[in-house]
């Protein structure tokens, strides 16, 4: 199970406005404290050497924390760097944190130096001034990247400026009980719908603005338009008549749906390690994940039944990548970016691949051949989707804006109702 | 003035001077520690979340008096959804917590020293963090009760099973502040149960006082003031506590703690008045819960006896 | 009802010996019963639906325990515990003496003063502090959650000391005194030793309250400062059930020693077990 980001109501407005009137270190250049600058590489290793690194991340997932700790925490401890991985529910604390840390006037010294990130956290940050910017390209890694690949260089429609280093790629998927669903019934959200409806109970998802949640509502939202396009040139707008008739009917198919749904949609699971609990419980037999790739461990491990597959409905998947990201007020920010550079190596991404299963955000095609091969030669389970299959009608995420009018539309539309 | 009391005497003369501090002043100097921890994070700590949620942010300068975070407060209906599932479960929790301590302090009073007080004791002990899972494993729809249940025949799966954790009603934290609490009020009963009520239930019944006219004419009124006590912890500890609600209530509504430290985390830093709002609100009601309590008791007490 | 021969303890129910017994079955069930998927939970590997018993068990929660990441936060709660204790302690004993031994101008509002951190939540008034915790480098800092646990701990170790000074002989003092002694070695041969049961019971009891605590130690703490309860609560919100039952064993343990290991010395004092009541 891959876990990126999720995050709350983005009430932006006046909120850099704020601190920068309070003359917090806002203003024009995000004060980034004194330390070598990303072009000079060298300096930027003289000087993480014998750093330890506050690395800020949601914690719920083990198999990532032990490859952070397997894989990860050797390397950087070879170049001087410790690493202390800090976990945390919910990546808004993170923010939240640094957002903190910055009325109170720390504009140096801050204890957040690295981020896992993507989205409207994202954007918040950037909104406020947060990020330390214009260093990811100068990764030496940044190679095997793809800069110009939308997904990586706009992050939920916020340009990306540098200010963050892609190492996770995630795609949606259904998962769900072949035992109990067959092949037409995973067809498309019509089809999904349908089933529901004849054996209701067994379909969930959790409670937007859990990240997985919205996810899901926003699935029934590209079939209800027929994909994101309309929504996604110009400036997001998210008092537009094309996005309200959107949402509305969005939520009007997920009422609907809801006498259907696990509880009769009387309480929602509040998030996907509920999900999960419940999937491995046998109470639901069908829900939506961000990481169909870590479903493998998951039967491997007795958890989820033998019987457990993956599809991608008719919509197509959803896919995005997350970042990582340095406050421009980290202590440690030559740290920060060996680390940002050690998660781009191809060698670290094909060992979360195989521990993880998760998607590179690199570009694989332009690594050695030998990590090619490596790469087509990981083993994937006969409940996980092959790449092909999954990537083959792949969708980019909406803007920020939207995300949080989706997520407190469906807690007043649905939720509340 | 101050005036020492115990250590005087014509004896202390020799060794004052040897102190070199003025009598007086040592009360003030030996409470110093305290209070400087109890004014500094304490009284700080409630005057900053007031300040603060008045619109006084510390180190954002140009912040004017409003009380505009508790007027969105108060009209935010998730709110009031909140503060009606907090007083549900507070009044449910320490009324069941009271009743059901009491009643078992009056059961095992008999063998106060016994095994039984052990138990009570040591589930005293456990942190309520533990407890909330604990709570979770046992009433969860997939939990130890409904496995027992769909063993027995009785429950046909997890869905044919209550929602008692996360649920909307807050079975389950209820179920967890119980299961904790009464534990504690039965302690605390008998410890009030001294030889001297004994001594007066046995006046009683010479007297000729029947057993429910000697528990609710002597034992309940003479145990009454440390439960009462007992019972306002429990109150104000379940109107307050973060994780139990966290864990075993939903998302929407939560309780009022829920709500606050959602507020404050929330990454637009405009929501923290309101965050300080709601914590101002938790202190209000805490305290008011108190009062209310202390006050009903004391009046049922002098009226029964 | 019948039975004119019934005890005392027996009047408020007048219940028949056996309807006794039974209750007393079910209040034990009852008080126990939450612990026993606890315990299972802690060796099962697989436990499927509707399985009464798990499929299969496994030492991968108790491995897990011996973790390196466990064995350092147990370490950190233990730091902060220990330290917790010990400074509750001592001014405690300071603020007790006054408490127990002088009538002063203001006392009632002292007492008051030290009352009002029980029952006002931590919450509330740890929000309204956090961010000079941040101003001041104290927030994610061991040093910073060490004194933010002060707060429910001081007023409940002066409360108790207050109780056990008010009781003390200080004829004891007096006569050392006159034998020569100092006031510190006056204070550590006679004092300290007359205090020391209570002394112990304090110092259990706040060490307590902090090794339960966890949301004073989040906010103050910001997640780098990691306590057991802080891997406790991830771990319960994971799906990984076997590592938080684990964990949970691991936490409530020493609670319940404690409390055994004391249960004898505080009986009769409601106001001892005031605190343990808010973990």
């Amino acid at each position: 199970m891959t876990r990126p980001l999720r995050r709350h109501r983005a009430v932006l407005t006046g909120l850099a406005g704020v601190l920068v009137l309070a003359g917090c270190g806002g203003g024009e250049d995000a004060t980034v404290a004194e330390t070598a600058p990303s072009s000079d590489w060298e300096a930027v290793l003289a000087e993480a050497d014998g750093q330890s690194v506050n690395w800020y991340m949601y914690g719920g997932d083990d198999t990532l924390n032990a490859f952070v700790d397997d894989v990860v925490t050797p390397r950087l401890a070879d170049l001087g760097v410790s690493l202390n991985q800090v976990r945390i529910d919910d990546t808004a604390e993170a923010v939240n944190k640094v957002l903190g840390e910055k009325q109170a006037g720390r504009t140096e010294g801050g204890s957040v130096d690295a981020i896992w990130i993507n989205g409207e956290n994202f954007a918040t940050g950037v909104q406020a001034d947060l990020w330390r910017c214009g260093w990811s390209q100068d990764l030496p890694n940044a190679r095997y990247v793809d800069l110009d690949a939308p997904e990586v260089a706009t992050d939920f429609g916020t340009p990306v400026d540098g200010c963050e280093a892609a190492w996770q790629q995630a795609n949606s998927a259904l998962v769900y009980d072949s035992a109990v669903l067959d092949e037409d019934d995973v067809a498309s959200v019509d089809s999904l719908f349908a089933w529901a409806e004849a054996d209701p109970g067994r379909l969930a998802y959790p409670a937007p603005p859990d990240f997985f949640g919205s996810m899901a509502v926003r699935t029934v939202l590209y079939d209800t338009i027929g994909g994101p396009d309309s929504l996604l040139d110009g400036e997001p707008d998210p008092s537009s008549a094309a996005f309200t008739d959107a949402t509305a009917a969005t939520f009007e198919r997920l009422n609907e749906i809801e006498p259907s749904l696990w509880r009769g949609g009387e309480t929602y699971p509040q998030s996907q390690d509920d999900i999960e609990k419940l999937y491995s419980d046998g109470e639901i037999s069908a829900f939506f994940t961000y990481g169909p790739g870590a479903v493998g461990t998951q039967v491997a491990d007795g958890l989820y039944p033998d019987s457990t597959r993956e599809a991608v409905l008719s919509v197509g998947n959803i896919s995005n990548v997350s970042f990582v990201t340095i406050p421009a007020n980290a202590a440690h920010q030559a740290g920060a970016l060996v680390l940002a550079n050690v998660l781009q190596e191809p060698e670290v991404q094909l060992a979360l691949f195989e521990a993880n299963g998760v998607y590179p955000a690199i570009d694989v095609a332009s690594t050695p051949t030998d990590v090619q091969d490596a790469f087509a030669a990981v083993e994937t389970s006969p409940s996980v989707l092959p790449l092909d299959e999954l990537l083959a009608d792949a969708r980019p995420e909406l803007a920020s804006a939207y995300l949080a009018a989706i997520e407190d539309g469906w807690v007043a539309e649905v939720q509340q109702k | 003035m101050s005036q020492s009391v115990v250590p005087t005497g014509p004896t202390t003369r020799q060794h004052a001077v040897r102190r070199g501090v003025p009598e007086r002043l040592r009360p003030l100097l030996l409470l110093s520690p305290a209070l400087v921890v109890v004014g500094v994070f304490f009284v700080g700590g409630v005057a900053q979340a007031v300040l603060q949620s008045l619109g006084r942010q510390p180190f954002l300068g140009e912040t004017d008096w409003s009380v505009e975070a508790y007027r969105a407060t108060f009209a935010d209906p998730a709110f009031r959804a909140s503060l009606t599932l907090t007083l549900r479960v507070v009044v449910l929790s320490t009324g069941l917590a009271t009743v059901l301590g009491v009643a078992v302090a009056l059961l095992v009073r008999r063998h106060a020293r016994g095994p039984l007080t052990t138990l009570l004791q040591s589930t005293l002990a456990v942190p309520h963090l533990v407890g909330a899972l604990c709570i979770g494993l046992l009433l969860s729809p997939s939990g130890f009760v409904s496995r027992l249940g769909a063993g027995a025949g009785l429950v046909d799966g997890p869905q044919d099973f209550w929602v008692l954790t996360n649920d909307a009603f807050g079975w389950g934290i209820i179920a967890e502040y119980t299961w904790k609490e009464a534990p504690f009020v039965a302690v605390v009963a008998l410890a009030a149960m001294t030889p001297h009520v004994r001594d007066l239930e046995a006046a009683a019944r010479v007297l000729g006082a029947g057993r429910w006219r000697r528990l609710t004419t002597v034992t309940l009124p003479l145990i009454a003031p440390p439960v009462a006590a007992a019972s306002v912890l429990v109150a104000s500890f379940a109107a307050a506590s973060y994780e139990v609600p966290r864990l075993l209530g939903q998302s929407f509504p939560a309780t009022l703690p829920v709500v606050a430290l959602q507020r404050y985390q929330d990454t637009d830093l405009l929501v923290r008045p309101q965050a300080m709002a709601v914590a101002t609100i938790i202190a209000v009601l805490s305290l008011t819960l108190v009062a209310a309590y202390l006050t009903l008791v004391s009046r049922l007490s002098r009226r029964s006896l | 009802m019948r039975g004119r021969t019934s005890l005392p303890g027996l009047s408020g129910l007048g219940s028949p010996r056996g309807l006794r017994a039974t209750t007393t079955v079910v209040v034990v069930a009852a008080v126990l019963l939450p612990l026993v998927p606890l315990l299972v939970w802690s060796v099962a590997g697989t436990w499927r639906y509707p399985d009464v018993v798990p499929g299969r068990f496994t030492r991968r929660g108790l491995d897990l325990v011996l973790d390196g990441e466990v064995v350092a936060a147990t370490a950190t709660s233990l730091l902060i515990a220990v330290t917790v204790a010990v400074l509750a302690c001592a001014i405690g004993l300071s603020a007790g003496r006054a408490i127990g031994l002088y009538r002063f101008r203001g006392r009632r509002l002292v007492q008051f003063l030290l009352l009002a951190p029980v029952i006002v939540p931590g919450l509330a008034v740890t929000l309204g502090i956090q961010v000079f915790f941040v101003r001041y480098g104290l927030a994610d800092t061991v040093l910073g959650v060490v004194l933010v646990q002060l707060m429910p701990t001081v007023p409940y170790a002066a409360t108790l000391l207050g109780a056990a000074y008010a009781n003390l002989d200080v004829d004891y003092e007096r006569q050392a005194r006159t034998l020569g002694s100092g006031p510190w070695r006056t204070f550590l041969t006679v004092t300290v030793p007359l205090l020391r049961p209570a002394l112990v019971t304090t110092a259990l009891l706040t060490f307590l309250i902090s090794w339960s605590e966890y949301v004073l130690t989040l906010l103050i703490g910001g997640g780098q400062v990691t306590t057991l309860p802080l891997l406790l609560f991830a771990a319960i919100g994971s799906s990984d059930r076997t590592a938080a039952a684990a964990l949970g064993l691991l936490v409530v343990l020493p609670p319940v020693v404690i409390v055994l290991l004391v249960a004898r010395r505080l009986r009769g004092r409601d106001d001892a077990w005031m605190g343990l009541a808010r973990g």
